[in-house]
């Protein structure tokens, strides 16, 4: 490797420069409270995968638990075959009781 | 380490540390590397020892690691350092040299990376960067080599002599 060769590699990585420390990071590091109900609309949370994967699956096993029950198939009621039908060759009512 | 020394500290050092870890992870993650290397120091500051080296060398060793943690969250199967490392092609004509080298070191296995980044941007001494990344000189060196090597042959199309100098010749 030749000298002047790192020295022009130095001379070009220099161009790329980086922004000093934000304001926001001393707030951040010595604490100064954020108001919660701006967490609310801007604040993030880390989930690990595992459990996000198991409050999924909890969710989806509660959702199904909660779908109504499907309703019984009602069984086929029975038909009536009229083929051995005779009529009553004299009707003769009677009546059962007494008239007021 | 009283609230005294801390605030200090914290003066002193926070552009060097942003700035690494800018460098390192990018503007997304850049403050919250930042912000846990000093929640670090303020909790634990019996983990620097002045004996050892310099606060700024501890600092940067934090951020290194905190970075390295970061990287392998997302790069779970990829190699820390990549010795048979192909360097993609850059197109010079995508923006300024500025972005252009930014990209060039981004694309660095992380451990070449952090070895420039301490060398070239912080201008730590080897045995500071050895210390900062938990590593022998040599190993320092070689990485140093490297990342260097690989670089010349990145930033080749915007600096074309990189090439005709470079001891491996074409790309």
């Amino acid at each position: 490797m030749e000298p002047s060769d790192d020295r022009d590699l130095t001379h070009v990585l220099r161009e790329w420069k980086a922004p000093g420390a934000p304001a926001t990071l001393s707030a951040r590091v010595f604490g100064e409270r954020i108001p919660w109900w701006r967490w609310l609309f801007a604040g993030t949370i880390r989930v690990p995968v595992p459990v996000a994967v198991a409050v999924a699956l909890l969710l989806v096993a509660w959702a199904y638990t909660r779908l109504p029950a499907t309703a019984p198939l009602k069984e086929a009621e029975p038909t009536v075959s009229l083929a051995d039908f005779e009529p009553v060759p004299q009707l003769e009512p009677r009546v059962v009781g007494e008239f007021k | 380490m009283n609230q005294t020394a801390f605030q200090s500290a914290f003066d002193e050092h926070k552009d060097a540390v942003f700035r690494f870890a800018w460098r390192m992870v990018g503007p997304d993650f850049a403050e919250d590397i930042a912000q846990d290397v000093f929640l670090t120091l303020l909790r634990h500051p019996e983990r620097f020892d002045p004996t050892r080296g310099t606060l700024r060398a501890f600092l940067l060793g934090v951020a290194r690691n905190l970075a390295l943690k970061r990287w392998r969250d997302t790069h779970r199967w990829d190699p820390l350092d990549d010795e048979a490392f192909m360097t993609p092609a850059i197109d010079p004509t995508q923006g300024e040299t500025a972005e252009i080298v930014g990209a060039a070191v981004r694309t660095l296995p992380p451990l070449q990376r952090e070895a420039l980044i301490l060398a070239e941007y912080e201008e730590l001494s080897l045995d500071e960067i050895a210390r900062a990344v938990d590593a022998e000189v040599g190993t320092v060196k070689s990485r140093l080599h490297r990342a260097r090597q690989n670089l010349k042959r990145l930033l080749a199309p915007i600096r074309p002599s990189f090439l005709e100098r470079s001891p491996h010749g074409t790309v």
